[in-house]
């Protein structure tokens, strides 16, 4: 197993050649000019669109750490590449990406021969990813700063409880966002993005206290589930990693046992969690199960392409470790082969709760979880309400409910959504056998 | 105070002032001894947290919140082009907003002749579309179809076209609402609302006499004038005023009598070759000139004579004028010439009273825009074309006029208006009449505006108001082509 270590902004500003460099990349690591970034357990890169017509491809081998950009600066590493890492420490771009960018890839398999060299001469220094070695003391590293990382979040969460809540309402924004930046420097950049979440939501949400009251006992959870992480199960240890947000090498994933198609797509959703866009895509495989793949996005960047709610893909998928729902991947671009006239059956607004239920007992930390609704009816009222046949009603969330209204004229459909907080986001309706997105 | 309760109070106030409880004993938790206090509240709130996901309850919905699901559609929905047309006009727009607006009017008209409807995903951006858009408000129906409908009762009642007032009593509703029911009853039985305004007179307020009399501007009829008459004898002065303007309308009412006999003695003449007219200023009121709207003496200063004799002149017959004068309308007027003030209270008048022969007459020598409105609309390009060839006129002092013409323009109109707008100096003229030019010029011109466009021009507002003729043009026929 290969553990890419996301180095710290310390450690990108101790990489600079001088401080005019540094000055420099420090205006380019804004996500403005960059595109195509992306980042595996040894390589970064991304295009800087300089003033010429040609963007700037800007390579880094973290591992090494060598540099690549095809900018005329003879300093090394130039702004650009400085600015990437910047980018990259900071959780702002060159999230971990299947692909690798061709131009990135060349360099690597030039360098390869020297590098492999170079490797025989210095038996077990750093670079190649097959060095035990070498993978086991960075691995040592990287958990040694998340230890100290939630060493130092459960102290806070402690002041946080014997000060107040009301208090903590009280501190600015910058507040929070101290806090999550210290909790991206100690790698644990899932957590971060929960934390300046948070600084938002107080002030947006009428039920702040209760949502910060409950979210400190999750988070105080996490910081007690980690320190005790040798006794848990695999599968538990991979869902506390997706919840700190410690990246898993695609090589890794790709490794794991294939599961063939056709998959279903349920319905799709985009959010905008700050300084990053996420897409989300629900399939459903052959034998039932349910898998999200996963696109990121820096903003101002395009996502990738939405797949069609209802088609039907001809691909193959690896599951990440972790409980349902787990995160996909697809081994292969997928090939579309038709459209579903339903999305199969459906459940009962209770069923949907008590499967909530089951799935919380599981994972503490999964909030949200599919939903396949039968026979449901959009109800106007705050937001929207789901009614089923029995009479048992959810709130909706994010939900365009005039185009709800519109597309279900008020009758009876299957809706597709996700379950978050007592509240349905409704990602695609059935009506008159077609799936349809509002 | 649960559990719950407790924890909260704790949370918000910070341990350091109010300690965590003890877990319910029921919940079977026991708590490990000497923990900090704050460490005692955490463990508990993420117990709390779990207990509370894993068991939601669904929420009971009254009924009152479900709608009525929706009738199904009788007409077939527009699919293919048209309705990726609407699609783009409504999501992207290609074209400028004034123009898209436009557009989509057109669309839906087109839709309701080909006896098809909007997709039902389109209908609320349509909706909220024609919340600001009266153009379009007014062409949503039939073409939103029965689903349409349907959410519009349900999202925005007010605007469905419900009448207000709906089965209450007229002497229930609120005043606006009155009025408005007023209104609407002048329009389809004038004598119905005559008599029921009749019965209720002395029991409204000034305010509601006043907007209530203003309704009978809606179908004035010489009928109407018993009620006026008796309004002049009204003790708030709004209602009187809004009497005395409406009886400026009725040229054979008593009082118009009254003013001509007002207005003739003031009138004389002077010149032995060209004839021309002397007019006096009106007398001090007498308590029946009061009562029919000229104004008494201010407490200080002048009194306003001119106001007076405007007041005469807007409630005496025209034709005070033709017969002292012994000539008709056109030769009456060239001997009020340099009478400014006059010719503009006579032009107010023969506007409110749509008398047709002093308005022709009055266009010859003032391009209103007043007049051209007054004249039927077959008359009215007639007379702006003869008016444009006269030659004489300013191009700018024609830009209210074309802007008010009915739209879409006839060919003879249309050859006139691109002349001036492709003439040197034309940019101005064209860029005033950006918004109207797209749809004013018929679809023919387009071919024209092509051809100049191709030529060198370097004045921008013409190149820009010229492609969004030929955009709109061009478009619209896409239209049509995807209804056929």
């Amino acid at each position: 197993m290969s553990i890419m270590v996301r180095w710290s902004e310390e450690k990108v500003i101790g990489a600079a050649p001088d401080e005019s460099s540094l000055a420099a990349a420090r205006k380019l690591a804004r996500p403005g000019p960059w595109s195509d970034t992306g980042s595996n357990d040894v390589l970064v890169w991304g295009k800087c669109q300089g003033s010429g017509r040609t963007p700037y491809q800007v390579s880094v081998d973290i591992a090494a750490p060598a540099y690549r950009c095809s900018c005329p600066s003879r300093k090394f590493p130039c702004k650009h590449a400085l600015a990437l890492l910047l980018l990259w420490a900071r959780g702002e771009a060159a999230e971990v990406s299947a692909e690798t960018a061709g131009y990135a890839q060349e360099w690597v398999d030039q360098r390869g021969d020297r590098v492999a060299t170079r490797e025989r001469r210095h038996q077990g220094q750093q670079g190649q990813q097959a060095d035990p070695v070498a993978q086991a003391r960075r691995q040592a590293d990287r958990l040694a700063l998340m230890d100290a990382g939630i060493f130092d979040f459960a102290r806070w969460l402690t002041d946080l409880a014997r000060t107040g809540l009301a208090a903590a309402r009280n501190q600015p924004y910058s507040w929070w966002d101290g806090v999550a930046a210290r909790l991206v420097d100690a790698q644990l950049p899932g957590l971060a993005e929960q934390v300046r979440a948070m600084g938002s939501d107080v002030h947006a949400r009428a039920d702040w206290a209760d949502h910060l009251l409950f979210h400190a006992g999750r988070w105080w959870a996490l910081t007690k589930a980690w320190r005790m992480r040798d006794e848990l199960t695999p599968r538990e240890v991979a869902d506390l990693r997706t919840a700190v947000g410690w990246a898993r090498a695609s090589a890794e994933i790709l490794a794991s046992e294939a599961l063939p198609g056709p998959w279903l797509v349920l319905g799709a959703c985009r959010s905008d969690e700050g300084r990053l866009q996420q897409q989300r895509t629900w399939l459903r495989g052959p034998d039932g199960t349910v898998v999200v793949v996963l696109d990121f996005a820096a903003q101002g960047q395009a996502l990738a392409t939405p797949r069609l709610a209802g088609a039907e893909l001809d691909a193959t998928l690896v599951q990440y470790p972790g409980s349902a729902p787990q995160r996909g991947m697809f081994t292969g671009p997928p090939v579309p082969r038709g459209l579903a006239r339903s999305l199969g059956d459906g459940c009962s607004i209770a069923q949907a709760l008590d499967m909530e239920s089951a799935a919380v007992s599981l994972s503490p930390w999964q909030d949200r979880h599919p939903v396949l609704l039968a026979g449901v009816r959009f109800c106007l009222g705050d937001g929207g309400w789901l009614r089923d046949p029995a009479g048992d009603a959810l709130p909706l969330v994010d939900a365009p409910l005039e185009s709800l209204l519109t597309l279900t004229g008020g009758h009876p459909v299957d809706v597709f959504g996700e379950l978050e907080d007592g509240r349905v986001r409704p990602l695609s309706v059935v009506v008159g056998q077609r799936v349809v997105t509002p | 105070m649960t559990w719950l309760d407790e924890l909260r109070t704790s949370g918000l106030l910070g341990t350091g002032r109010h300690p965590a409880p003890l877990p319910p004993p029921d919940l079977g938790f026991r708590p490990p001894e000497g923990l900090p206090p704050e460490e005692f509240l955490l463990d508990q709130v993420a117990l709390a947290d779990v207990v509370t996901r894993a068991a939601r309850r669904p929420d009971r919905a009254e009924t009152a919140r479900l709608p009525d699901p929706a009738p199904p559609d009788d007409a077939p929905e527009a699919s293919g082009q048209a309705a990726h047309l609407l699609d783009l006009l409504l999501t992207q727009p290609p074209v400028g907003l004034e123009l898209r607006n436009q557009l989509v009017t057109d669309w839906l008209q087109l839709a309701a002749e080909s006896g098809l409807r909007v997709p039902h995903r389109l209908i609320p951006a349509l909706l909220t579309l024609a919340a600001t858009k009266q153009g379009v408000a007014e062409h949503l129906h039939p073409a939103i179809g029965i689903r349409g409908l349907w959410l519009q009762h349900l999202t925005r009642p007010a605007d469905s076209g419900l009448p207000p007032g709906n089965g209450t009593e007229w002497a229930e509703l609120g005043s606006a609402d009155a009025t408005m029911e007023l209104e609407r009853l002048r329009r389809s039985d004038p004598q119905a609302a005559r008599d029921l305004l009749r019965t209720r007179w002395d029991t409204l307020s000034a305010r509601e006499r006043a907007a209530d009399l203003g309704a009978f501007a809606i179908g004035l009829q010489p009928d109407d004038e018993d009620l006026l008459e008796r309004a002049l004898d009204d003790k708030a002065k709004s209602v009187r005023e809004v009497a005395a303007s409406l009886l400026d309308r009725l040229p054979s009412s008593a009082r118009a009598g009254r003013m001509a006999a007002r207005l003739r003695p003031l009138l004389g003449m002077k010149g032995l070759l060209r004839k021309k007219f002397e007019i006096d200023t009106p007398a001090e009121p007498d308590a029946a000139a009061l009562r029919d709207g000229i104004a008494a003496d201010p407490r200080s200063g002048e009194p306003d004579r001119l106001g007076r004799l405007d007041t005469i002149i807007r409630g005496a017959p025209l034709d005070v004028w033709t017969t002292a004068a012994g000539r008709n309308p056109a030769a009456t007027l060239a001997m009020l010439e340099g009478e400014t003030r006059v010719v503009n209270a006579i032009l107010a008048t023969a506007v409110l009273r749509g008398d047709l022969e002093w308005v022709r007459a009055l266009f010859d020598v003032r391009r209103d825009v007043r007049l051209l409105h007054s004249l039927p609309s077959g008359e009215r390009e007639d007379s702006l074309v003869r008016h444009i060839r006269g030659g004489s006129a300013e191009p700018m002092s024609l830009v209210p006029l074309l802007r008010d013409m009915p739209r879409p323009w006839g060919p003879q109109l249309t050859s006139e208006a691109l002349r001036l707008i492709t003439a040197k100096g034309g940019g101005q003229l064209a860029g005033m009449l950006a918004d109207v030019l797209p749809v004013a010029l018929p679809p023919e011109a387009a071919d024209q505006c092509r051809r100049q466009l191709e030529r060198p021009d370097d004045e921008a507002p013409r190149r820009r108001v010229l492609r969004d003729v030929v955009q709109y043009q061009s478009f619209r026929q896409s239209l049509t082509k995807a209804f056929r």
